[in-house]
């Protein structure tokens, strides 16, 4: 018996052997093939260029644009007060007086702004105006400089503002006890200086701050008023990355929004690479179809899986190898990296499947160019609130700007974040090997039909339905994100609606799609017994791969009313309600999954019939839950 | 014993059966010839058989092993219609890759790759194969497919679309494999290059075997060789004998009963020719009777449609009708 096991364990240790040295003698042969079709000289010129953008966009980040560098001329002499603003600012390049040369008529001259002996400020010529402005720009730049240098803080501000940046109460839910302030509140200090600056009279009532609920915060014990952002029990959302509005304190000409500028844009280069690199792996594919190549390496011993692997490694790792370049260049952490190979892996995968689809060069690049509109905004633009609301976290983009700003992250935010990357990356690579076989491959078939060959590749056997159901949880999870993403700045009177809606019809379409599937390509006998069996497995399996998504608990996600509307209220306290409320699901799933199972056993528009049936079934369950738990 | 074995192989792709239900046993070192019209069903065939499409039904067995087993791959050369390369590579690298891929030590690989290019006459091996002819890039396919000694190969129309010099060449280069013991699965359009490589054939036509056997049995039951007797008879009314007669006879004796006809008549036999039919005759006739058939039967179902439960009516149908040819045809 040993004997046999220790046999079994060997074979099984020499498949892997060889499945790794297929995969990576494909994978060295990519490189080398694809090098191959490039010339050294492009070659050299590539890296030039990429050298030249890598420079030139580090620098860039580094001190800015500089397109104002010396754009004005300015006449004035070394004694004067204004000769240090000129010289320190950018905009200005410094003539002395005896250099200026003014025409007969004095309408140019070869300075914009000229400083008379006597201190007066003029401008001449066609830029004059504006240099001015510039000029008075660069005073005000300049005296901050200068306050912000001076000894005695107090004397240099003598009204100081604190910013504390409060969770917005989304919805009208009331917090018990906490949150009574619901708009952003500045809690000012309005200290009055005794000349040494040394001490602060915190007196509550000071009308010279103008804004906001005055508040004694300071050091000498003042109570908060319940500001906190961590509300016990309330519907506020938690705190994520309020620790990245660096100046809390400030002039009043200082205080911006929580917009974590430099670190988005810092971000955001992860994604640029991400976008060329598609491009090379999604021909690489296409070529293997369109040209017929694919064909012989499909006779050979390797498997679909090993070429498939093989011919994306490469590219993966040059992703992985930019994104360290990256991290190493703007200064971020093992985080950084982390966080930007989900987001690799997902656009390889969605450029492989759509690939796998395309029937020419044309639709290739109407799909890549989609991927990276889609996938770039997707990651993108939820960074953009990682200083606002826990959505941000729906993108790993967003671990970045944390990890770029200094914070920490949990293990439950990246997991958030990545698993659904990773998870939808790894369903889009077997929904693409499920076509990269001959008859697909080399088909002039239309796209939804591969979708529908992909899907049928996948089913073997009834246990397959409820494996498949559990598997497109995280595309329904990201779907359902995404449509919550972008509804959250809809009024609420439209958006819960239609999420509402949105959300019945992208689970319901991912428990019935491979049973249309099955059916379509005789996996399954078109007969009701059948039809019923294959609802019932996909309900089951989809409740138990719904059970997951409880994760967007991890992050508060379901406080936000959009977010209820997506994924459910939370659980109320009563064990029957309790026990109701867990097993309701199940007999939703079941049912609707049943009536488009049997709508697919019937074909196409008997299908999408069931399907707007179970949607709407759906969708009246959610909204009656909902009404029942309120 | 047969080194390849398929049994009732069959494919569809959604209503359309491309192959249905072949069945035939290919002997090691043989040479097995696969024709049929376009649409037949002879690439899918081939391509079951070197494991690309997966059957529908039925199994196809080579050397003991079956398709999507890399045993089977590593024992078959598979050189398909349309061989496109990797163009940016060269013949050497191109092939040096492949050897790796079927585990090919790497000495043993090179030794192999120069003795291939240098029997097909392969020069310029280190240039591009974006910059070859058709003749040579079809070489270099051919070499490829031998890159792993494979015992089966697999060639479908092997010298499409080549000039004639370099098409005499690679039927030549069959023939030599052959005699070195390789069994190979041969398809082509060209039924003179059947007719000289192949030891068996199966004819196929709507994606089924209507013929089978050595090309001379397959002749032989397609009327084999027709004896055409020319005869003049004496009219008997001093009219001068110059009308000629022909008759047309499948064997000596038919030949005899008209000589004894003609001489009872007062006749004479001016001339006795053999007529042999060629492959080509055989196969316009057979995919003729078969294309009959087929709307025979198609017709048949259409009246029988409604009676009977649509999909076992339509398997039943093309069962019973596959035995009658194979019956009347081997």
């Amino acid at each position: 018996m040993s004997d046999e096991r220790e046999r079994d364990t060997r074979s099984g240790a020499a498949r892997l052997r060889g499945v790794l040295a297929r995969t990576t003698r494909i994978a060295r042969w990519e490189v080398f093939r694809s090098t191959g079709t490039v010339d050294r000289k492009t070659a050299l010129v590539l890296v030039g260029l990429l050298l030249t953008v890598g420079i030139v966009g580090i620098s860039v980040a580094d001190e800015g644009l500089g397109l104002e560098d010396e754009l004005y001329v300015m006449a004035v002499d070394e004694d004067s007060q204004y000769h240090d603003v000129a010289v320190e600012s950018d905009s200005f390049r410094v003539i002395g007086l005896e250099d200026l040369e003014i025409t007969d008529d004095g309408e140019d001259a070869n300075a914009d702004v000229v400083v008379t002996q006597r201190g007066q400020i003029g401008h001449v010529g066609p830029n004059g105006a504006v240099a001015y402005d510039a000029f008075r720009d660069a005073v005000k730049e300049y005296n901050e400089r200068r306050l912000s240098q001076e000894a005695n803080q107090t004397a240099a501000y003598p009204v100081l503002v604190d910013l504390e940046y409060r969770d917005r109460d989304l919805g009208g839910a009331t917090a018990d006890g906490s949150g009574t302030d619901t708009d952003e509140s500045e809690t000012g200090d309005d200290s009055t200086t005794d000349g040494n600056g040394g001490s602060e009279t915190t007196d509550g009532t000071g009308d010279d701050s103008g804004t906001g609920t005055e508040d004694s915060s300071d050091d000498d014990g003042g109570t908060t008023d319940g500001t906190s952002g961590t509300g016990d029990g309330s519907l506020q959302v938690p705190d994520v990355g309020s620790g990245a509005v660096e100046d809390a304190s400030g002039t009043p000409g200082s205080i911006s929004p929580p917009f974590p500028f430099q670190s988005l844009l810092l971000a955001f280069l992860f994604v640029v690479p991400m976008n060329f690199v598609i491009q090379a792996y999604g021909s690489t594919i296409m070529d293997e179809r369109i040209k017929r190549r694919g064909e012989l390496l499909l006779v050979s011993p390797a498997s679909s899986r090993e070429i498939v692997a093989g011919k994306t490694l490469p590219y993966l790792a040059a992703l992985v190898a930019i994104a360290v370049a990256i991290t190493v260049a703007v200064g971020g952490g093992p985080l950084s990296v982390a966080a930007a190979i989900p987001i690799a892996l997902l656009f390889l995968a969605a450029t492989f499947v759509g690939a796998m689809l395309a029937r020419s060069y044309k639709e290739l690049t109407f799909v890549t160019v989609t991927i990276s509109v889609f996938l770039t905004t997707y990651t993108f633009i939820p960074a953009v609130f990682t200083d606002v609301t826990p959505i941000a976290l729906i993108s790993p983009l967003t671990l970045i700007v944390m990890d770029l700003q200094g914070e920490t992250v949990r293990l439950g935010e990246y997991l958030f974040s990545t698993g659904p990357f990773l998870a939808s990356a790894g369903i889009c690579f077997l929904l693409g090997l499920g076509v990269y076989r001959e008859e697909d491959m080399f088909a002039q078939k239309a796209i939804p039909v591969k979708v529908i060959d992909a899907l049928a590749s996948r089913l073997h056997g009834y246990r397959s339905v409820p494996i498949l159901s559990m598997l497109f949880i995280p595309f329904v999870f990201t779907a359902q994100l995404l449509a919550v993403a972008l509804l959250f700045a809809v009024p609420e009177t439209f958006a819960l609606p239609m999420i509402f809606v949105l959300a019945a019809a992208i689970e319901e379409f991912a428990k019935s799609i491979h049973v249309y599937a099955g059916f379509a390509r005789s996996k399954f006998e078109s007969s009701l017994r059948i039809a019923v069996l294959l609802g019932v497995l996909s309900g089951v399996g989809f409740f138990v791969g719904e059970k997951l998504t409880h994760v967007a608990q991890f992050v508060g996600l379901p406080e936000l009313t959009v977010g209820v509307a997506a994924f459910g209220p939370a659980l109320s306290s009563d064990p029957l309600l309790l026990l109701a409320l867990f097993f309701a699901p199940l007999v939703l799933h079941v049912v609707t999954a049943v009536i488009s199972a049997l709508g697919a056993s019937r074909g196409q528009n008997a299908y999408a019939v069931a399907f707007v049936i179970a949607t709407l079934v759906h969708a009246a369950y959610n909204l009656g839950v909902i009404a029942l738990v309120a | 014993m047969a080194i390849l074995e398929v049994d009732d192989l069959r494919k569809e792709y959604g209503g359309f059966t491309a192959v249905d239900g072949s069945s035939f046993a290919i002997e090691r070192g043989e040479v097995f010839g696969v024709v049929g019209p376009n649409g037949a069903g002879k690439t899918t065939t081939l391509k079951m058989l070197a494991g690309l499409i997966e059957p529908t039904a039925g199994t196809a067995v080579v050397a003991g092993h079956t398709p999507g087993d890399p045993e089977m791959a590593r024992r078959l050369g598979f050189l398909p219609e349309e061989s496109p390369l990797y163009e940016e590579m060269t013949a050497t690298d191109y092939l040096e890759f492949f050897a790796d891929l079927y585990d090919v030590p790497r000495t043993v690989a090179r030794d192999r790759i120069d003795r291939t290019l240098e029997r097909l006459d392969l020069e310029h091996r280190d240039r591009r194969l974006g910059n070859m002819s058709k003749g040579m890039k079809r070489k270099v396919a051919i070499a490829r497919a031998l890159v792993n000694d494979p015992d089966v190969l697999i060639f479908d129309e092997p010298a499409s679309g080549l000039d004639p010099l370099t098409t005499n060449y690679i039927i030549e280069f069959t023939q030599e494999l052959s005699d070195e013991g390789k069994t190979i699965v041969f398809s082509a359009h060209n039924l003179f290059h059947v007719e000289s490589v192949c030891d068996r054939i199966i004819i196929m036509n709507d994606g089924r075997i209507v013929a089978r056997g050595t090309i001379d049995a397959i002749r032989k039951a397609h009327g084999g060789t027709e004896y055409h007797v020319y005869a003049t008879v004496d009219a008997g009314n001093g009219a001068p004998i110059d009308d000629e007669f022909r008759h047309v006879v499948a064997d000596m004796a038919g030949v005899e009963s008209v000589r004894e006809t003609v001489e009872r008549d007062g006749g004479r036999i001016t001339d006795i020719q053999t007529e042999t039919p060629t492959l080509e005759d055989i196969f316009l006739e057979v995919a003729s009777e078969s294309r009959e058939n087929s709307e025979s039967r198609k017709n048949n179902e259409g009246r029988n449609g409604a009676e009977r439960d649509g999909r076992d009516g339509d398997e039943s149908g093309r069962s019973d009708s596959d035995e009658d040819t194979a019956e009347a045809r081997t």
